[in-house]
């Protein structure tokens, strides 16, 4: 069995970077900044379907197929996933709450040959998810005082202006030394993301390529990671994206992870 | 040899002939092949040589699902073993689902040792060697979950027993027992006939929260293992004039047992700290206390267990420590009375997850003795595995682990996933 321990899900991560708040950004600070990034409309609920192809540096490709739903419940964000492929890992599934305040995230797996849910720990920040370039940090909800932000610069890439903004965690054993995230100043979705690995030298770039306003939320449908340093990649493309489909919060249960879909 | 392997090849083409139909009805099929080799590191010799194929039939609906999962296993060249390891229907409604037919239910927060997990007996087989997926045997049962929330209340009726498989004589992982004279077997009294009387029930509640999952259990069920009572049979010696053992006349039966026990995990600062425990209240011990007629004496008897899972780096950590306790012992018991074991294991996933190393092993404190599991796994594609790894048995010969030194053993599992 792969390792499919995860984090958050996927989709929040990518919309946590991909908002567009109404307010335009004057004399910001990087904190500022971020915290609109972070900040945004994400909608009560949304399902999707989540792809993701794992490219070597020959071009052979590995994908995974996913099932994912996810519902802001206030004070608890609840997700769940239903892994489709590979064939070893199918109706695997996996339900992660996060709270909103310090309380760590809960974390449970359903193995269907075991038939068992297992809680886990969610404390692997730093382990990649399924093999991808992603970590499960990488994909889960960063909170805005985990980590130091300074405005670098104003920047101009594929025609958008954008803010240049560093953040630097303020733990010091985290797995990069720094990132720098360029925001797209019309609309604050951040474009692109640099990963400085512990020597400081660039590690990953992540290059949004696609993004779509789906009952009036902006999702990134189509990013890509890539590592500089190894010259492998992976591509995250979302499908079937529903949003405020009323979803029931009894979707978030062991129950459910054990029938799958 | 020949008949047998018929029938079974006839029953091969029934699930062939049922797999071409059931995809008529656009069911979810998946399933692996597995050819499975192990060399005995003592003699050489092929300690198993097995081919297995694995069909999972699925559907499932808003209301309705059903699931058949046959296996078939091919040992050497030409002995045939076809099992329904599952066959059930599902029936949801908005607070509670039926499952009805032969299933595996699988309960508690332990790996790898079965303390409340005693719903579905055990396949030994070939001894705790199984993935832990495929040791258990499907019991043919009625379960119904009740949902409350993020908790649930299970309640199952199995209306026909299914004791613990043992390995048959001439297996490697059959133990010849030792009995002090010549044994006459009597197994009139080992069936149990299928009646509402002779019913098996289990109640579970479970809940799943944000600091802490546990689970609360009781059963009225039959000892998965019989329990072998014993005559001795004696003679005058003409020399002493004193009785002399000459035989003994064992009887084998299945007792009823009540269990009672639960299970919790949660998480402290990244550890996963787990802990289940059961108490059985009667259970059936040899004894050599001549008071006791049939050699057997009903004690009640503790089994429980605590866990930790954590991260050493990238490593993934998980370690048990069991304990299983005789109350109220006697020194004429044949058991020990507190019996320790550990479970450790290490798993390192390398090269995104294509390549896996893991150690695992069951140490027994009491005897000194262990298995020792390491392997490494390949995935040579995504549905494509090679494994090779080997079972090493350590320590005192008189041990759960150390009786089968002479089985150690590497083998390879190469496995295609459908």
């Amino acid at each position: 069995m792969k390792n499919i321990q995860i984090t958050t899900a996927i989709i929040a991560m990518i919309i946590a970077i991909g908002s567009i708040p109404e307010l335009k950004g004057q004399d910001l600070t990087g904190k500022q900044i971020i915290d609109k990034v972070y900040n945004r409309p994400t909608g009560d609920d949304q399902t999707s379907d989540l792809t993701m192809t794992l490219i070597n540096k020959s071009g052979a490709q590995r994908i995974r197929k996913i099932k994912q739903f996810t519902m802001d419940l206030g004070a608890v964000e609840k997700s769940i996933m239903f892994f489709l492929s590979p064939a070893d890992v199918k109706n695997t599934s996996f339900m992660n709450w996060t709270y909103d305040t310090d309380q760590g995230d809960d974390q449970w797996i359903y193995l269907p040959a075991l038939k068992k849910t297992k809680r886990i720990s969610s404390d692997s920040k730093s382990d990649y998810f399924m093999g991808s370039d992603f970590t499960y940090d990488d994909l889960g909800d960063r909170k805005l005082e985990d980590d130091t932000h300074k405005l670098l610069r104003e920047e101009t890439i594929d025609g958008k202006e954008c803010y240049v903004v560093e953040s630097i965690s303020i733990d010091e054993d985290y797995m990069y030394s720094k990132t720098l995230v360029w925001v797209d100043k019309s609309n604050f979705i951040g474009v692109k993301k640099e990963f400085y690995d512990e020597d400081e030298d660039l590690l990953k770039v992540l290059a949004i390529k696609e993004i779509e306003k789906i009952s009036g939320i902006w999702v990134i449908k189509n990013s890509e990671m890539k590592n500089v340093q190894k010259n492998h990649r992976t591509t995250i493309v979302l499908s079937n994206i529903q949003i405020n489909t009323g979803m029931s919060a009894s979707k978030f249960s062991e129950r459910m992870m054990m029938r799958g879909l | 040899m020949r008949d047998k392997m018929r029938t079974k090849g006839f029953i091969l083409i029934l699930l062939l002939i049922a797999s071409q139909y059931t995809m008529a009805q656009n069911p979810d099929i998946s399933g692996f092949a597995r050819s499975y080799e192990g060399v005995l590191l003592k003699t050489g010799n092929f300690g198993i040589v097995q081919q297995t194929l694995n069909l999972n039939f699925e559907k499932r609906g808003g209301k309705v699902a059903f699931k058949a999962n046959p296996m078939v296993f091919l040992y050497n060249a030409d002995s045939l073993d076809v099992r329904m390891r599952e066959l059930y229907m599902d029936m949801y409604f908005d607070n509670f689902d039926i499952r009805i037919g032969k299933q595996q239910v699988v309960w508690g927060k332990a790996d790898g040792v079965f303390i409340t997990d005693i719903v579905s007996p055990l396949n030994l087989t070939e001894f705790l060697l199984p993935d832990f997926d495929e040791i258990r045997t499907g019991v043919i049962a009625t379960k119904v979950n009740y949902y409350l929330g993020n908790s649930t209340l299970e309640a199952i009726w199995i209306p026909v027993f299914t004791p613990t498989e043992k390995p048959p004589q001439g297996s490697i992982w059959y133990i010849q027992p030792d009995f002090p004279a010549p044994p006459t077997w009597d197994f009139s009294r080992e069936q149990i006939t299928p009646s509402l009387e002779s019913s098996e029930l289990f109640l579970k509640y479970t809940a799943l929260t944000s600091a802490i999952d546990f689970e609360f259990m009781g059963a009225y069920t039959w000892d998965d293992n019989p329990t072998l009572h014993v005559q001795k049979e004696f003679e005058l010696d003409p020399n002493s004039q004193q009785p002399v053992l000459t035989g003994l006349y064992i009887t084998p039966e299945h007792h009823r047992l009540a269990i009672a026990g639960g299970s919790f995990s949660s998480e402290i600062k990244g550890v996963i700290l787990r802990g289940e425990a059961a108490y059985y209240n009667g259970k059936y011990f040899l004894t050599e206390d001549p008071l006791e007629a049939d050699g057997n004496i009903q004690k009640n008897y503790l089994h429980y267990l605590v866990g930790l899972d954590f991260n050493l780096g990238a490593v993934k950590v998980s370690s048990q420590f069991i304990q299983q306790t005789i109350l109220n012992y006697d020194n004429y018991i044949q058991n020990e009375q507190t019996e320790n074991t550990m479970t450790f294991l290490a798993r390192y996933d390398m090269f995104r997850e294509t390549l896996h190393l893991e150690l695992f092993s069951y140490i027994g404190l009491s005897n000194s003795d262990a298995l020792i599991r390491p392997k490494i796994t390949y995935d040579f594609d995504d549905s494509f595995s090679i494994l090779l790894g080997s079972n090493i048995f350590v320590g005192d010969e008189g041990g759960r682990f150390g009786q089968y030194h002479d089985n150690s053993m590497i083998y390879t599992k190469i496995k295609y996933s459908f």
